[in-house]
């Protein structure tokens, strides 16, 4: 049996709690625990429990992560001696606790218009890229962990390029297609510093620069072989 | 006139039936607790059964229908699953224009590959994360529907109550928004429930939290017929972890996954020993009870404990990194185990529920306007679900129904006013007023006790005392006052699962014999009898059971 400290940072402040048992836990499974042993409820989102479904992505010892799939003996003794700092997303509307509002989000992608005008061209060599984008939990760690996305103005975080990155690929409607540059360009290129720090904290491996990069080749580069023919 | 339609829940069930009758030109109000992302759907592993018959195999539709009526061990509603299997190829191509990334074979034919209780390649998939794949491609085309104002999604709200009108007709719901506690009534011309199966009187089963089960509890007081209640399968691999019993795929054993156990030391194949044509590719029923005989009548589980091996070591490294990707994933966050160099320690849990809402082949319920579709609906799989069938019995529903509401005239509705929405109101009124009273009982003991009775009597075993007992201990947890810490839905969950374990043990009771996934050590034979659909309802505060004909249609 071992005994950690919990803090748990919320909109109504700062509350400890002890925990004693086994550390080889989930942070979702640890807060679980403390709301039945203290027969309290620490509102929190969650629902596969098992890293599949996006909901519980928190932020654990400053950095955000699903807490589903993050071990509590592992952020706990090796990272902070017997402590682990709990606190929700601080990008989107808090809603109670540590449950959080990412409808902004969707928004987001919905207003990109994600989708496809016609029939989805399959293309062997492009499947696997595009499994990998699909598997996207729209958890929304790769915005908190983004230094340029606040929220509140036109740049919409990683989840575009990877979202974007697939439908070109698939479709085939040239008005569509170039929709999607523009919005791309309007809405990402512009404002990504390249920090990739939404690669570091994908839950799922994402390899979001190369949905970045597919992007550019996509809607930017050809802009720029434009302008060097005319420069010539 | 544009038809006006309320989905509750959107998972694959709910968001097929949704952007259908958006396409379909109708008006879509699509209910949920949380975004689809967040629905059980994306757990669904292995895949999606369809005869495409690309493998030289002469599959057919007949065969899968046969298959997916012998699993089900002939209670399935024989109709559901003539629709369901014929509709399966097109459905496949339907998901793929949309854009859903399927494992391909060389010739660039959507791959198919074995699963249990079918003896050709059936099962279409997308690594191991099918759902996930399938719902991505749904939800992108979802987007389209609301951008264009054709769904508008309401995320956050709970189902309360049916709106029924004199002549118990459905004319809407009562919804309740769980982060402002807001209650209010919205009106259509159909409403479709699509809330996914009973997980919660389990406690944590496989599937997810959101899955608890009380949309059926709510309406089983309002008149709806529950069906196949005592059906529940139990899978046959799943694994022990801090969190609950986590599921691995049937995928695993469709790609040649071995189940051995050890006797006298040496690697015994049991499944291949007892039944030498389909091995560990049995239907599911069948899997768990041998493992539970294993375990339990020849005590020959690892180490002595409940738990035999799932053994992936021999298979293409490759071929379980890609094709069982979250098998692998599984393995190594939650047991620290690597399939491809040790074998998994698997026991049977509780996984799906073959039984809910009863419906007829066109997904309608006993209630006028009300249709349910999706695992909270009960039809398509009769005592015992296939693989792979779950995937596809989902969209099939929301298929079928917005199919259906193109073609049915609604009446005008009419300015009644109903009571309905005062009644929640005053419920919530009187909760708060609960809530004040000291010494009430935490609402987490209520749902361990209601899942602890349910583990005991309810496993892959039953017997009627135990069952009877079972009742009995339900029935005294109803006059407890509760403390739900502030959570209005947490305390009306409970009233729900207490009537939903109630009508599972009841069915139990009910049904004599043993078949497919109800299993009584007292009636151990299939008994003709009972090849029904077993029906129960409330009639005066009293539940009732009747055995209906498998084929039985709503009389609306």
């Amino acid at each position: 049996m071992e005994s950690i400290t919990v803090i748990i940072k919320t909109s109504k402040g700062m509350k400890e709690y002890t925990y004693e048992g086994n550390l080889n836990i989930p942070v979702t499974t640890l807060l679980e625990r403390i709301n039945v042993k203290h027969d309290i409820k620490i509102h929190y989102s969650s629902s596969c429990l098992q890293g599949l479904c996006g909901s519980c992505s928190m932020i654990i010892n400053g950095l955000p992560k699903l807490a589903c799939k993050t071990f509590v003996n592992e952020e706990a003794t090796t990272k902070k001696m017997h402590k682990i700092t709990i606190e929700p997303l601080s990008k989107f509307h808090v809603v109670k606790d540590l449950v959080v509002d990412r409808t902004s989000m969707f928004e987001n992608i919905k207003n990109s218009r994600q989708w496809l005008e016609e029939e989805s061209r399959i293309n062997q060599d492009n499947l696997e890229f595009e499994y990998e984008a699909s598997q996207c939990l729209m958890c929304g760690c790769c915005l908190e962990a983004c230094p340029n996305y606040t929220g509140e103005d036109n740049y919409y975080g990683a989840i575009l390029p990877v979202t974007s990155s697939k439908i070109s690929k698939q479709e085939s409607d040239m008005d569509k297609l170039k929709f999607l540059k523009e919005n791309y360009s309007n809405h990402f290129y512009n404002d990504c510093v390249k920090s990739l720090a939404c690669e570091n904290v994908c839950p799922m491996n994402i390899q979001t620069q190369r949905a970045i990069s597919i992007m550019n080749r996509h809607s930017i580069w050809k802009f720029h072989k434009l302008l060097k023919k005319i420069t010539e | 006139m544009v038809k006006e339609i309320i989905v509750i829940g959107a998972g694959l069930a709910g968001l097929t039936c949704s952007v259908k009758s958006a396409s379909k030109n109708m008006h879509v109000k699509l209910f949920s607790p949380a975004h689809s992302e967040r629905s059980q759907s994306v757990m669904a592993m292995g895949g999606i059964n369809a005869a495409l018959n690309t493998k030289g195999e002469d599959d057919s539709v007949n065969e899968h229908y046969t298959d997916t009526i012998n699993a089900g061990q002939h209670i399935n509603n024989h109709n559901a699953v003539e629709k369901l299997t014929n509709d399966a190829p097109e459905i496949i191509d339907w998901l793929s224009k949309l854009g859903t990334s399927f494992t391909r074979d060389d010739d660039g034919n959507v791959d198919v590959r074995y699963f249990g209780g079918q003896k050709k390649m059936r099962t279409a998939y997308a690594g191991a994360r099918t759902g996930k794949q399938i719902l991505t491609a749904i939800n992108t085309e979802c987007r389209k529907w609301e951008y264009k104002d054709k769904i508008k999604r309401y995320i956050g709200w709970r189902f309360l109550s049916l709106i029924l009108d004199d002549n118990k007709v459905c004319r809407g719901v009562v919804m309740i928004n769980e982060n402002t506690e807001e209650i209010r009534d919205f009106y259509a011309d159909f409403v479709v429930i699509a809330s996914g199966g009973m997980n919660k009187v389990f406690g944590k089963i496989s599937g997810s939290l959101h899955n608890d089960g009380f949309v059926s509890g709510k309406l089983l007081h309002q008149g709806i017929e529950l069906a196949n209640m005592e059906m529940i399968q139990y899978h046959p691999t799943t694994i022990e972890t801090p969190v609950k019993r986590m599921l691995i795929t049937e995928a695993a054993r469709g790609e040649g996954g071995r189940l051995y156990t050890l006797r006298n030391g040496e690697k015994w194949y049991f499944m291949e020993e007892w039944y030498p044509e389909q091995g560990a590719l049995m239907p599911r029923d069948v899997v768990s009870r041998s493992i539970y005989r294993v375990c339990h009548e020849d005590n020959m589980g690892i180490d002595g404990e409940n738990k035999v091996y799932l053994d992936l070591t021999h298979l293409d490294e490759k071929t379980v990194k890609t094709k069982l990707d979250e098998v692998y994933d599984v393995c190594m966050n939650y047991l620290n185990l690597d399939p491809t160099r040790e074998p998994i320690p698997v026991y049977p849990g509780v996984h799906y529920f073959m039984g809910g809402i009863r419906t007829d082949d066109a997904h309608k319920t006993n209630i006028r306007n009300l249709f349910a579709i999706g695992e909270c609906s009960s039809q398509y799989h009769g005592a015992n679900r296939l693989g792979g069938n779950s995937l596809l019995g989902a969209i099939h529903g929301g298929w079928v129904v917005a199919d259906q509401l193109e073609e049915i005239s609604c009446e005008n509705n009419s300015s009644e006013e109903y009571e309905i929405l005062n009644y929640e109101y005053e419920a919530y009124e009187n909760w708060k007023e609960l809530q004040k009273e000291a010494n009430n009982i935490s609402s987490y003991e209520i749902e361990e006790e209601i899942a602890n009775i349910m583990n005991r009597t309810m496993g892959i075993y039953r017997t009627e005392s135990e069952l009877k007992e079972g009742l009995n201990k339900l029935d005294s947890l109803e006059t407890i006052h509760v403390n739900s810490h502030g959570c209005y839905y947490d305390y009306i969950l409970l009233k729900s699962l207490t009537d939903i374990a109630k009508a599972m043990l009841s069915s139990a009771l009910a049904r004599k014999e043993s078949r497919g996934a109800h299993q009584r050590l007292d009636y151990p034979e299939t008994n003709e009898e009972y090849l029904k659909t077993t029906v129960i309802s409330f009639d005066n505060d009293e539940l009732k059971i009747t055995f209906n004909d498998t084929e039985e249609r709503m009389s609306w």
